[in-house]
């Protein structure tokens, strides 16, 4: 193993982390919420009942239910599912929509950053994974983006690709530009510039590494799912400044899924 | 005489209980449950309700790398939950190939290296839940579990040479708490070697046991 490999490797692993981890979580996570304990919110039920399930899941069987005047107190949440509690004691799991309909300490009705198709035009970040081929090869990619305006985004890409041939990465960063941003499924395109490493397979007979600079145009489509993900297509026209005499090129389709925020 | 005192008590008494009855009905229009929790008239605030959608965890098993021996694996892995449903998975994963038959029977031959047989990989995944549970340990506890398929691809480093991988697999995870879970899992990853003479499709099975904390 070359350690620049190694490296590689675990640069790799660490930009998923990132990509993956939402920062808000992670300052949770770190200390804890906040620094006095605030009691945990109360919800009162206003509709006839609420059915409590034994798991975060609507497989999971409906075990109890809450009357119309009782208050629950909201513990946590998994995906779309709330961990309450009653006067009695009692735990279970309640839908998000059951909790939507409940009325606060203040007798308003209980407001949740629920994401929408509304918050998929305002997003201001996104990341994602995709899969594709980059000419004949497999490739994977990750990426990051931050709206600047709901039509134009700046966005930083690793990508990999493991050809017979040669293993590849690159980094880029594009523009990409929007022209309908209020549509369900939106169609983009990009222009970017970065660099590319090209490493040939330790079997073939003269292996030479090299790495140029690349630039690239592509087009592509984002296409909204449900709650805060979205479904990215797209295909980029790669132009390789290689020193030698000629310029090579090379075609790349991907498509993958990502989440915004 | 008598008779006249008689209706006019009794219908005092006829007023006096349909008041009550009256004052009951409206009692039970305000519908207010009986014990009265000490609520603070307050908002709800979200930033107060933990959101566990994030698992990170590590595992321990076995890779049957083909040609090369079993060994010990051990690795980790991160998940996101996107629903109840599906969710995300990326994994890292450490071995070492071990001698092929003929290393073994030609004796003084090494095909690879040590360093060429370290072997790593890393994966991204899609899995989805298609078995929510529960597992009765007595009569009055249960545990929570998830009967998962998941598949994706990544990457293997070994025998010199990163290799486009595809894997799949299932698995099964028993909640301990609502935080904590321990899994076993069952993943084949697949991609293409050269090693030994002509390219072929090499087959990589793990089996694994994990813990994970969501939070």
């Amino acid at each position: 193993m070359e350690p620049h490999k190694l490296f590689n490797m675990r640069l790799a692993f660490i930009l998923l982390i990132a990509v993956f981890f939402p920062v808000t979580a992670a300052a949770d996570w770190l200390w804890g919420g906040a620094d006095e304990p605030q009691p945990q919110p109360q919800v009162q039920v206003v509709k006839p009942f609420i059915e409590w399930r034994t798991g975060p899941a609507s497989g999971y069987p409906v075990f109890h239910a809450s009357e119309k005047g009782e208050w629950l107190t909201l513990l946590k949440r998994k995906t779309a599912w709330l961990k309450v509690t009653d006067v009695k004691g009692r735990e279970g799991w309640v839908h998000v929509d059951d909790v939507l309909e409940t009325v606060d300490g203040t007798g308003e009705q209980v407001t949740l950053n629920e994401p929408r198709f509304d918050d998929f035009g305002s997003r201001r970040w996104e990341v994602g994974i995709l899969m594709g081929q980059f000419e004949e090869a497999p490739s994977t990619a990750v990426y990051g983006g931050f709206l600047m305006t709901e039509n134009l985004s700046a966005e930083l890409w690793a990508t990999q690709v493991l050809g017979s041939a040669s293993e590849i990465r690159m980094f880029n960063a594009n523009i990409v530009h929007q022209p309908f941003p209020e549509w369900r499924v939106s169609p983009f395109m990009t222009l970017g510039v970065g660099h590319i490493f090209i490493e040939p397979k330790s079997t073939l007979a003269v292996p030479e590494d090299r790495d140029n600079s690349i630039g690239h145009a592509g087009l592509g489509v984002r296409a909204y799912v449900t709650d805060n993900y979205f479904i990215r297509a797209e295909v980029k026209d790669y132009k390789i400044f290689t020193n030698r005499a000629t310029n090579e090129e090379a075609l790349e389709w991907k498509i993958g899924l990502s989440i915004f925020f | 005489m008598e008779n006249r005192i008689k209706h006019i008590l009794l219908k005092g008494a006829l007023i006096a209980g349909l008041a009550m009855i009256s004052s009951l009905v409206t009692a039970q229009e305000d519908d207010l449950p009986l014990i009265e929790p000490d609520v603070q008239p307050r908002a709800v605030d979200e930033a107060l309700i933990d959101t566990e959608n994030f698992e990170i965890g590590v595992f321990t098993g076995i890779m049957n790398i083909e040609d090369f021996e079993s060994s010990f694996l051990w690795g980790g892995k991160l998940t996101y939950h996107l629903s109840e449903r599906f969710f995300f998975e990326a994994n890292v994963g450490f071995a070492e190939g071990g001698q092929t038959s003929f290393e073994k029977l030609a004796g003084n031959v090494s095909v690879l290296s040590d360093d060429e047989r370290d072997y790593r990989y890393y994966n991204v995944n899609l899995g989805i839940n298609i078995l929510p549970g529960e597992a009765f340990l007595t009569e009055n506890y249960a545990f929570n579990t998830n009967f998962f398929l998941i598949g994706g691809a990544g990457a293997t480093e070994f025998a010199g040479d990163t290799r486009f991988t595809a894997n799949a697999g299932a698995g099964y995870q028993v909640l301990l708490t609502d935080s904590i879970a321990v899994q076993i899992a069952v993943r084949e990853h697949v991609y293409r070697i050269d090693v030994l003479g002509e390219e072929k499709t090499s087959m990589n099975t793990e089996v694994s046991a994990g813990l994970s904390v969501f939070f």
